[in-house]
């Protein structure tokens, strides 16, 4: 007896991929966009309010300090990510003795769980006794320890954008290393050898063929960066006086803190322009549509 | 040269360590007694050596518990992920369809989505279900942070393959399924793993879902479990030997993948 063929068609297979899209990702961003326009609270669907969720967003000194947070705690973030992500996939592109363990002990940090070593790093920095501070002190080269994360100069943000660089350099090297693995031998080869020379073929050979790799690590690394609410909430809760606030943290806290739905999803919002300009950016440089 | 050979191993010794310290400083806390230790004392070395506190891991039936919900919610989202991402990647190659790339990217930009967007109408609807107090809450949740990303990926390794060996397939005879199984899947092992990679980074990484979904302490993944504890920390060495027990050694063993994770990830995208 024959077995009935299943008509396989494409839509059948799209299905579960779909599905899954609709649930958990269109739902809840149509979702948003109604508590946007509202004055829902948590429990309640509330009713429309127009855009003044926005117009109150734009008044808030508050709003305007996370807004240039975020955008410092993510530049800084990615250009020491793109910096130190390409000198280690150079460095790991060579061939030596324990590679495998190094490039798996760099990469670790991007696979460990976030929480867990964002707590390690808060009990480094903590200014009564941290590990730094004791470091610091024992060693003579501090009398009192050093406030890193609640003093109000550059220091709580230093702290915030050192953790996310531990945690999300590794994306860089292995997106890197993979581009530079795709070069052609010979390119590499010429490219490497020594000589007074060398500098500007890496800057005028292997630095354009590498740009798709940049791009993918740049964008899944700024909208990580963006959406990043663990290492914030963990290390500095956005003080001292928000004074390390960002927008994604911001809607969490305004959305769990004071349930506010509408101005929470209004926060969240603002960050689709970058959303935009990220994916515009990924379809001209890597898709190439 | 030599000097320039020095100075690379440098750089990678100082990177290393840069990358290792947490997790050695969790080591040390994770060997030491005492409730007040992260107070006082060197933070470097355990003066005060204990193994207690894994001994009394291995002892807790609640330990045990963890470790089954987060390999039962880690494997499922593996599972459920590739499922969906192989099918879909799939079917976006094989039927060629005119909107196969619009399709793929689309789901791409749908995994860049800020998290903020998503999950407080992920939360709300969760409860609304009443799942809130289950592993089935994140088995069904994780896979939708995957799927976008996998199905783009494996779109792109899929699209990558010579176009000959599937209309051979084709003009031989096989069905979509069989094509799909004995010809595209055997080829594609490096991108399956990175898929399978990234299912766990996605699971291994999330603090908020893990955190607010789940309510009750049986059903509670070990990134939950530690998250939980870290919020208001009273005795150390137990919750940090946890880590080290429970997350640290599957996180080391998929960081040795690292290699396959980046040419999986990689391939038609970069190349």
């Amino acid at each position: 007896m024959r077995v009935a063929r299943v008509p396989w068609s494409p839509l059948l297979l799209l299905s579960p991929a779909l599905l899954f899209v609709v649930v958990f990702i269109a739902f809840p961003v149509g979702t948003e966009l109604w508590f946007s326009v509202s004055n829902a609270q948590v429990g309640e669907l509330g009713s429309f309010v127009g855009a003044s969720n926005f117009t109150y967003l734009v008044q808030q000194g508050t709003y305007h300090d996370a807004l240039i947070n975020t955008t410092v705690y993510t530049a800084v973030s990615i250009g020491a990510k793109a910096v130190l992500g390409m000198a280690l996939a150079l460095a790991l592109a060579r061939s030596f003795t324990g590679r495998r363990l190094v490039y798996a002990l760099i990469f670790l940090p991007f696979i460990f769980p976030t929480v867990t070593g964002t707590m390690a790093w808060y009990y480094f920095f903590s200014n009564v006794h941290g590990a730094i501070n004791w470091t610091l002190m024992t060693w003579g080269l501090s009398r009192d320890g050093i406030d890193w994360l609640g003093s109000f100069g550059p220091l709580p943000m230093a702290s915030l954008i050192t953790v996310n660089v531990w945690h999300g350099v590794g994306l860089f090297v292995i997106l890197l290393l993979a581009g530079l693995r795709s070069i052609p031998r010979d390119v590499l080869d010429t490219a490497l050898v020594d000589g007074a020379r060398e500098w500007q073929r890496f800057v005028h050979v292997i630095l354009p063929l590498l740009r798709p790799a940049f791009a993918l690590a740049a964008v899944l690394s700024i909208m990580g960066t963006f959406g990043d609410f663990a290492i914030v909430h963990v290390l500095t809760n956005g003080g001292p006086a928000n004074h390390t606030q960002t927008v994604t943290h911001m809607a969490f806290l305004v959305a769990l803190r004071d349930g506010d739905l509408g101005v929470s999803s209004a926060i969240a919002f603002s960050l689709i322009p970058v959303y935009l300009v990220a994916v515009a950016y990924m379809l001209r440089t890597v898709v190439r549509v | 040269m030599i000097a320039r050979r020095i100075g690379w191993a440098l750089f990678l010794g100082m990177m290393v360590a840069f990358a290792m310290l947490p997790l050695y400083w969790m080591l040390v806390v994770s060997l030491k007694t005492g409730k007040s230790q992260l107070v006082s004392g060197n933070p470097w070395w355990p003066e005060n050596f204990t193994v207690d506190h894994y001994r009394g891991l291995l002892t807790d039936p609640s330990f045990g518990r963890l470790i089954l919900n987060t390999a039962v919610v880690t494997g499922m989202t593996i599972v459920i992920s590739l499922v969906a991402s192989i099918l879909a990647g799939f079917a976006l190659v094989y039927y060629r369809l005119k909107r196969s790339r619009g399709i793929a990217f689309g789901l791409f930009a749908s995994y860049l989505l800020p998290p903020g967007l998503l999950f407080l109408p992920i939360a709300l609807m969760l409860t609304h279900l009443r799942l809130t107090d289950s592993v089935l809450a994140m088995i069904i949740t994780y896979p939708s942070l995957v799927i976008p990303f996998g199905t783009w990926v494996l779109w792109m390794f899929f699209n990558r393959l010579p176009t000959d060996v599937l209309d051979l397939a084709r003009a031989e005879g096989a069905r979509p399924m069989q094509i799909l199984r004995y010809v595209l899947l055997p080829l594609s092992v490096p991108a399956l793993a990175a898929v399978a990679l990234f299912a766990v980074a996605v699971v291994f990484n999330d603090y908020l879902y893990a955190f607010t979904l789940v309510n009750d302490p049986n059903s509670r993944t070990l990134m939950a479990d530690v998250g939980s504890n870290l919020v208001d920390i009273d005795d150390p060495g137990p919750t940090f030997a946890e880590i080290m027990l429970g997350m640290a050694p599957m996180a080391l063993l998929c960081a040795f993948f690292a290699d396959t994770f980046s040419r999986g990830l990689a391939t038609g995208v970069v190349e």
